[in-house]
Parts: structure tokens; sequence; C-alpha cells
């Protein structure tokens, strides 16, 4: 657990970024709606080309540039014809969660033990990955801290991604590695594959994982999906799946399901031709939903020289926690 | 070489393309696919790297390994909904390794004598340039073949340029897929076999920067894939990739163009072996070259 650091005891000036600039505080200093994050910096589970370890970094830092320059007051958006207000203390970055390399089970617990805080207080953690293992460890918290805090509530599951993760097993890694995370999710007691739903699967799948996940009824939607039906339709129809009988929305939202000639930034590549736009309409589609909480991973700035990739992944951030951080200004 | 019953991480491991087995050319059967590599490049050309194009792509390609790592049952294109087995892919799929190092003159000799073994075998040459100054050659190797283009330089006139076209006026990224479909087989001459020449240069670039000849337009990935199912579906002598520079200045990390080529390579080497219930028609070829 991170040492509390209050704004009493900060240093003048808190070294390095956090997410959308926020303070930094501890993990049991987060409240009641507010946003709480955790930095996941592991890629130790990634089975081929590394550098999502500087993930959570990357995305502290092209928040805060972002933030830096949108306007700090009323403003309003082209796109959707709205004017908004900044709102203040809706966010509080939390630090790193301690990573055990070598040792997976005292990483996912390290990481458990900040998400399931923040849960058992209502607020919403965010974990910033950290290649797509730690996903589970993120979930595994939230889903440990929802029992606490409601014992009969189940989750719903929406996973953005180029693939299913779903494997039992990868190769030499084992079970719990950045194939494995959404497995090892529907495992979890409050959650069933049949509220489980994936969005932006792109290509090749294995046949086995595939047929697994559909028997039981979880839904796949896949890149071409997203271009026949639409971004916005397709994550109602998946919001509409993944919260049947369920009250609260855990969002996993893997950035590799952008296609590579936008955002090559990531540990596995695809060619899904989902633009930009249609990402970012995806999660717009989600304004309402009833997130309880929420990972963003596999973001390997050293291998996107361009640095484009981090910038492009906080967007994202900005487009799915845009309820939290503005509010609407309203017709006097 | 029997296949390995345990998991093999990615990038351990002996590197072949698609973990296909090494071979020599006089182990060629009929109906195989054959991987040569041209790791050579146009020393006048504006960038330099295409050399290490094979290697990419052979390093890429063992991602799409499926048949040889048992930890995977069979792959299903989430696309079309599409499944497939691929049993015998390793039987028939081979790799011959790269051309050696040599003077201009001697590698030229290497390529087009081997181009021209794995045709008299009956097999399909998948030749992984390098630089396109090779694929001349190798044409000369196979003068009954028929050659097609998907992108890079302008062909001869009696190539069927798929894309892009020489009508400056066209927009590739409109082009009407159907339309080229029938001039294509109004072109196809089927008592003779098909060289292809496919070139990173035919995607758009927003796809790929690691081009060396960037294209406004350009075709996507579903087009290119669906071009070369249907080529798969033709007694084809040789394919030969070309356009890819992996170490572009300062783009040395990012392996978007490799991915791209094999994801759509992938198609041809499904449809040329038959794997695709959707070309059932896949036809067995016998390779037409001077004796």
């Amino acid at each position: 657990m991170t040492a509390a650091l209050t704004p009493l005891n900060a240093p003048l000036i808190q070294p390095g970024y956090r997410l959308f600039d926020g303070p930094l505080h501890d993990v049991s200093d987060v409240t009641l709606g507010q946003i709480g994050v955790v930095g996941m910096p592991s890629d130790w589970t990634h089975s081929s080309r590394l550098g999502t370890r500087f993930g959570p970094a990357a995305l502290r830092k092209a928040t805060t540039i972002m933030q830096s320059i949108r306007p700090q007051d009323a403003s309003f958006d082209p796109d959707t014809g709205l004017c908004s207000l900044p709102v203040a203390n809706w966010l509080v970055d939390c630090g790193d969660a301690e990573v055990t390399a070598q040792d997976v089970n005292a990483t996912t617990e390290a990481i458990a033990a900040m998400t399931e805080v923040l849960t058992v207080a209502g607020a919403i953690p965010l974990a910033l990955g950290g290649d797509h293992y730690n996903s589970f460890p993120a979930c595994l918290g939230y889903s440990r801290g929802l029992i606490k805090r409601k014992p009969a509530t189940r989750f719903g599951y929406i996973q953005i991604d180029g693939h299913l993760d779903f494997s039992d097993r990868l190769g030499a890694w084992g079970s719990h590695n950045h194939a494995t995370n959404a497995r090892r999710i529907s495992e979890l007691p409050n959650v069933d594959i049949s509220n489980m739903v994936w969005v932006g699967i792109a290509g090749w799948v294995d046949g086995g994982d595939l047929e697994l996940i559909e028997k039981q009824g979880g839904r796949i939607f896949s890149a071409s999906d997203v271009h026949k039906l639409g971004a916005a339709e397709v994550m109602r129809q998946a919001l509409a799946h993944a919260m049947r009988g369920c009250d609260e929305l855990y969002l996993s939202i893997d950035i590799d399901a952008m296609d590579a000639g936008y955002l090559p930034g990531t540990g596995s590549i695809v060619h899904s031709g989902i633009t930009p736009r249609q990402y970012y309409d995806m999660l717009e589609a989600l304004a309402t939903a009833p997130l309880g909480g929420l990972d963003i991973v596999e973001v390997s700035p050293p291998l996107d020289p361009s640095e484009r990739t981090e910038f492009l992944a906080a967007e994202m951030l900005f487009r799915i926690l845009h309820r939290f951080r503005t509010r609407p200004v309203t017709a006097q | 070489m029997p296949l390995r019953s345990d998991p093999l991480p990615r990038m351990a491991g002996h590197l072949s393309f698609m973990r296909a087995q090494s071979k020599e050319i006089r182990q060629v059967r009929a109906g195989d696919l054959a991987v040569l590599g041209l790791p050579f490049e146009d020393t006048s050309a504006p960038y330099a790297g295409q050399s290490l194009a094979p290697r990419a792509l052979r390093e890429t390609s063992v991602y799409f390994g499926w048949h040889a790592n048992p930890q995977f049952s069979h792959p299903v294109d989430i696309d079309a909904r599409h499944e497939i087995r691929t049993d015998g892919l390793h039987e028939r799929l081979c790799d011959l390794g790269d051309i050696t190092k040599g003077h201009d003159e001697e590698i030229q000799t290497r390529v087009k004598t081997t181009t021209q073994q794995i045709s008299q075998r009956g097999a399909c040459a998948l030749i992984l340039g390098g630089g396109d100054h090779l694929a001349e050659t190798v044409e000369r190797a196979l003068p009954n073949c028929q050659t097609t283009l998907l992108g890079g330089a302008p062909g001869k006139p009696q190539d069927f340029q798929i894309a892009p076209l020489c009508d400056d006026t066209t927009d590739i990224y409109e082009l009407d897929t159907s339309a080229r479909l029938i001039a294509f087989s109004k072109w196809r001459d089927k008592s003779k076999p098909l060289f292809v020449r496919f070139d990173l240069s035919v995607f758009k670039t927003s796809l790929s920067a690691l081009c060396d000849q960037p294209r406004l337009g350009g075709c996507d990935l579903e087009i290119v894939t669906q071009w070369l199912a249907t080529l798969g579906r033709h007694e084809v002598s040789a394919i030969m990739l070309t356009g890819l520079n992996p170490s572009r200045p300062g783009m040395g990390i990012v392996k978007v163009g490799q991915r791209l080529m094999v994801t759509a390579l992938l198609a041809f080497i499904y449809a040329r072996l038959g794997f695709t219930n959707v070309h059932p028609d896949c036809q067995t070829f016998k390779e037409n070259v001077p004796k």
C-alpha cells in the first residue's frame, strides 16, 4: 500500500505527473463518487512485445498536457453542441501499485488491494496498465469490494479489445498473463459469462475460446460489426447485454482494438480498421453507463516513437470520463 | 520434422515462416507452398532497410503459426465467422531459407534457378523480398506466367494492375472491386499460371508508415485480403512480397507493415492450400516453365 500523502505533508511541487493533473492521495482518502487512479506499471505478464510498464506514466503525462491546453472554464463542444464546466475534486491519483517482478500473486494482490479499498468506499477505480493481465487484479479488487459494499450485486463486463484474452493458459506463461485475463475475470463470483461482452475483436481467434464464450451466453462484436452496425449502436447493444440483471459495469479498455495504423504503440497490434473516431464514439456511447470500475491497458510508449499512441489513449480517458470531469451548463 | 508437442514462446526457437518446417528444394513436392527469402535491396534506393524485410516478415508470421502451437484449437475468422481447419498445413508449407549473398549477377542467377526449381516441382514459391528490383528476375524465371500487381511500380502493358491503377483520376479507395474482378477474369488466361507481385504500397498510407513509397488513397486490408483470396484460387507459380522497410528512419520498433502484409497474405495461403470452405475449388497446380 502506498504511504498516505495529504495536502498537509505534500511537497511544494509533487514530482512527476498525475492523471489529469489531479491530486496525489492514498486510496483510503478517496471518497464516494470520485475516480481513484491506480497505476499498474507491469508488463512481465506479456508474452512478446514489452513496454507497457511505462504506460501509466505516459497516460499521466499525456492527460496532464491535454488538460492544460483545454478550456479551464465553460466550454462548447462542437460535436455534441453542449456547453460544460470543469468539475473540481472529481479524481484522485493514488499512485502505482507495488509490482513484484516474477511474483504474479504478489502483484495481483497489491493491485487488487488498492481497487478493493476504492470500491468499498464507493469510489470508481480506474486502473492504468500495464499489459492486459493487470486488468484481472484490478477487476478482482473491484469484485471483492463490490461484495463488501453491495453483497448481492452482480456486475456486467465489457471489454473493448482486438483480442478475446479468454485462453485458459498461454504456453510458457501459464494461467496468469495477458491472454487469460478475461478468462480469470469470468471465474469471479459476482460476474457471469452471459453478462460479458467483447467489442472490436479482429482477425483470427481461437475457435475453442469463441465456442466456450458463446455457449455460455457471452457476446462478441467483431471489428466488422463496428463497421457495419456503427460504433454507437454496437455499444448500445453491448451495454444492454452486459447489464441484464446487473447494477454496475466494469469496463476494460484495451487500446489495441484500434487499427495499428493509427495506434502502433501496443504489444499485440491488429488491423481492425477501427479509427480513433469510431473508438471514441464507442466510449461516448457509454456516457450514462453505471460504471463501477474500469481500466485502460496496453499503452506501450517505447513501441511508438511518434508518441501519438499515448495521446490517443489519453483522449479515450477524456471521452469515457466526460461526465465525471464536467457538468453541463444549464440555460438560465 | 514433427510438430512440437509443447508450447513455444513466440520469440523462441528456430525462426521460420509461420513455424513451417525447413526443407531443401529437393524435398519440395507438388502442391507445396515453399517460402524463399530475398534479403537484398536496391542500394540506390532513397532509404536503406528493405533487405531486413524477410526476417521481419518471418518474425511476425510466427504469430499466425497456430498449427504449430498445441495450445490452440482451430482459428476462426471473427469477421466472417468462418472456421478453418489447418490440418495438413505443416505438411504443405515449408521454408527454404534465404538466397545467399554474393555479387549481383550471382544473386540473380540463384534467384532465377531457385524459382524455376520450385516451379518445376509443382510448388508455389512464396518469396519474401527485399527490394522489388529482383521481381523482374523472378518474372524472367517464369516466362509463361501472367503477372498481376497489387501495389508497386506500374507493370508492363500486358500485366494486370489490380491497384494502383495508372489512371490518375481513379480514387483507389473507392475502387469498384466487383468491376475489377470482372476485368481480371477477362484478362486471365487459365492456361498460364500467375506471378503475383504484392507490394506494401498497395495499402493506404494511414495503415502503415513503413513503406518507402507512401500513397495517398490506396486499399484497405479488406480489399487486399479479398484479392489475395481470389488469386489463391488460381494456379500461381510465385507470389512475391516487396516494399516493406522495417527500419524506416525512427520506425524500427513499429511492426505495423509486416503485420499488415502477413495478415493479408494469410488469405492467399489458406486459399492456395484449399483450407477455406468458401474456396472449395482451389486448383492444384502444375508448373508451366521451360524445360
